[in-house]
């Protein structure tokens, strides 16, 4: 960790209607590091992504990236800035192959424009051809067996191939900050393994990367971050290392319940 | 990849087939070749259907011999009118399918390759139709002029037509276009200076280096009737149209254009802006449509309102949905095989809409991803 910090919120607070999914959530993420989120279903998790990748404008507070505020700008502009994101339930583009989802992740940092594509094909397909190599290098190094597939149609990959390339696509765009959602989802004990190896393998050869990971599996949370910030009803309740956030009544509370941790 | 001796074979035999059999199709009076046709044709994807085998292995042909392929095309294109025995109405019949398959291919950027349902391009290809014939009517402006003019001008109506269709999506978003389309035939009807009801009559015909497309070509002894002059240029266009198709569908834009389709909101965490690719199909969309609607106009010599109703626009959309979204050799063959049914089953004539809402409901059900399904991209020598 080489403590500046990368992207940080202040006061984010979005309100949909009467309801207030976020209020007031601060926190900072510093470079190389990787920083836990959790906190019950339906906590504003995923809504504090959607804020940071400018999905959701926030109703009050502001994001920064390297001091840069991000407010207002939308979501495209986002990822062009260098924060990349995958989705809780895998997003991908189906009905294209494998090697397409790569070279679309990339789309920010290629440029051939609708007249290149028509008067200068050779320039348009030659930068097209370069962004398949990369994207097959990117995908041999996330992971071999899915560059083996990378001619077929994406909605043909398993579970944990999906979570691999959707992470794959993410990283295409070459980030500064990696949002990810719930990637153990749906996965068994050897997949969160093989996807907790992945994520080491991913920050080994990219040492200023940073993450920003929600997740449910207790057991990845205790591997990977180097901090954790829980939330509860839209609001930050407990930050620091796993192992002082577990021992807190209030997070207990929060995931137990009031009865169940009285009871205990 | 160099075509292997069956490629070969494969190729040739299947593009002769086709061109022998849309022949004895156009040329055919009797309804009951013409049922015997099309149970082949039907036959022929039958056998796709169950052994998609062959249908690869006839894809891999194409793609080892493409070279063959386009020069056999080519030629074939070049010679058709001979094979005619100067029949005047299959000529006219293979410019109007050849004008729907360039609109055809224009809807495709948007509706196969973006999933954007426009209901407009009729209204574009009027459009076209009547800046050309405006501008060579009143300023005697010659056609190589007007048509590009045409083109900019229904851009123009493309973007603007984009822009307030960004603010709705999916039924909402048909609807805006429907709207616009059906504007668009009120104003051409209402109008005095587009000739209202009437429409503009005598637009004058093109000619290229002294040669009227008005009068016959005759090149050494073989006389080809005047429509043959239309046939060439339309045929041109359909070749522009499919460049300009492959280049954008093999560029960065049809990746955008596909990724959207899929998934708007995953587009948009791409960096992809989606509203900018979406206008942007418009506007390839109507630029395209222009095209034809210029040729349409100079080569009727007519045009009015009638001719540019949102049941054009319809019809487009059937062509793409049974050819094949996103795949543009089977976007001609709907264009081709709805232009020339109804002509050919003018018995039937009274039931052309059922007849299209059938076949519509049909390919949704039993193929849905239309004759010529889109495949996958593949980048050289990578796989």
């Amino acid at each position: 960790m080489s403590g500046h910090a990368v992207l940080r919120g202040e006061g984010l607070t979005i309100r949909f209607g009467g309801l207030v999914a976020m209020d007031g959530v601060d926190f900072v993420l510093q470079a190389g590091e990787i920083l836990g989120v959790i906190g019950p279903n339906g906590a504003g998790k995923s809504t504090l992504f959607n804020l940071i990748t400018g999905l959701y404008q926030p109703t009050a507070g502001k994001v920064f990236l390297n001091d840069r505020p991000l407010n207002g700008l939308p979501a495209h502009r986002i990822v062009q800035m260098g924060i990349s994101r995958t989705f809780q339930s895998s997003r991908l583009f189906t009905d294209l192959s494998v090697l397409d989802n790569v070279i679309i992740g990339m789309h920010c940092r290629t440029q051939s424009g609708v007249f290149d594509a028509m008067l200068r094909p050779s320039k348009a397909r030659g930068e097209l051809r370069q962004a398949a190599a990369k994207a097959g290098e990117l995908l041999r190094s996330v992971s071999a067996g899915l560059y083996d597939q990378r001619g077929r149609a994406a909605s043909e990959l398993a579970q944990a191939d999906r979570r691999r390339l959707e992470i794959a696509r993410a990283l295409a765009a070459e980030p500064k900050v990696l949002l990810l959602d719930e990637p153990s989802s749906g996965m068994d004990d050897r997949d969160t393994d093989a996807l907790i190896a992945d994520v080491r393998a991913i920050i080994a050869r990219r040492p200023e990367l940073s993450i920003m990971i929600i997740e449910h599996d207790m057991r990845l949370v205790a591997e990977l971050p180097h901090r954790v910030m829980v939330i509860e009803y839209g609001r930050k309740i407990a930050e620091g290392s796993f192992a002082d956030i577990r021992n807190m009544p209030r997070v207990q509370e929060a995931y137990l319940g009031r009865k169940a941790t009285a009871h205990a | 990849m160099r075509p292997t001796f069956s490629d070969i074979t494969i190729v040739i035999a299947l593009e002769l087939i086709g061109a022998i059999l849309l022949r004895f199709f156009l040329l055919a009076d009797d309804w009951r070749i013409v049922g015997g046709i099309l149970l082949l044709f039907c036959a022929g994807f039958a056998v796709m259907q169950f052994r998609s085998d062959w249908e690869s292995r006839i894809g891999d042909a194409f793609n080892r011999g493409t070279r063959l392929a386009v020069g056999l095309a080519i030629l074939l294109v070049l010679l058709f009118p001979l094979a005619l025995n100067g029949n005047t109405y299959a000529l006219h019949l293979l410019i109007v399918s050849q004008l729907y398959a360039v609109l055809a291919i224009a809807l495709n950027f948007q509706l196969g390759s973006a999933n954007i349902p426009n209901f407009a391009t009729g209204a574009s290809y009027g459009i076209g139709a009547y800046v050309s014939a405006l501008l060579a009517i009143h300023f005697n402006v010659n056609f190589w002029l007007a048509l590009p003019a045409a083109a900019v001008a229904a851009t123009a109506f493309g973007f603007l037509l984009g822009v307030p269709s960004m603010r709705t999506r999916e039924s909402y978003l048909a609807l805006v276009t429907i709207a616009f389309g059906v504007v668009i035939h009120q104003l051409l009807n209402n109008f005095d200076w587009t000739g209202g009801p009437n429409g503009l009559v005598g637009i004058p015909a093109p000619s290229l280096f002294g040669h009227s497309f008005a009068s016959p070509i005759v090149i050494g002894g073989i006389k080809l009737p005047s429509q043959a002059n239309f046939y060439y240029l339309s045929a041109v266009l359909v070749g522009i149209a499919i460049i300009s198709a492959q280049r954008l569908h093999g560029s960065r834009i049809g990746l955008a254009w596909n990724a959207l389709r899929a998934d708007e909101l995953a587009a948009r965490c791409q960096g992809i802006n989606v509203i900018w690719y979406k206008v942007l199909a418009f506007a390839v969309d109507a630029f395209l449509a222009a095209f034809a609607g210029t040729i349409y106009a100079f080569y009727i010599s007519f045009i009015s309102p009638d001719n540019f109703t949102f049941l054009v626009s319809v019809t487009i959309m059937t062509m793409v949905i049974v050819g094949g979204m996103d795949n543009i050799f089977g976007v001609i063959v709907g264009a081709f095989l709805l232009t020339m049914l109804p002509e050919k089953l003018r018995a039937f004539s009274d039931y052309r809409i059922l007849f299209f809402g059938i076949v519509v409901i049909l390919f949704l059900m039993i193929r849905p991803e239309g004759l010529f399904p889109q495949r996958l991209r593949r980048y050289g020598g990578s796989e």
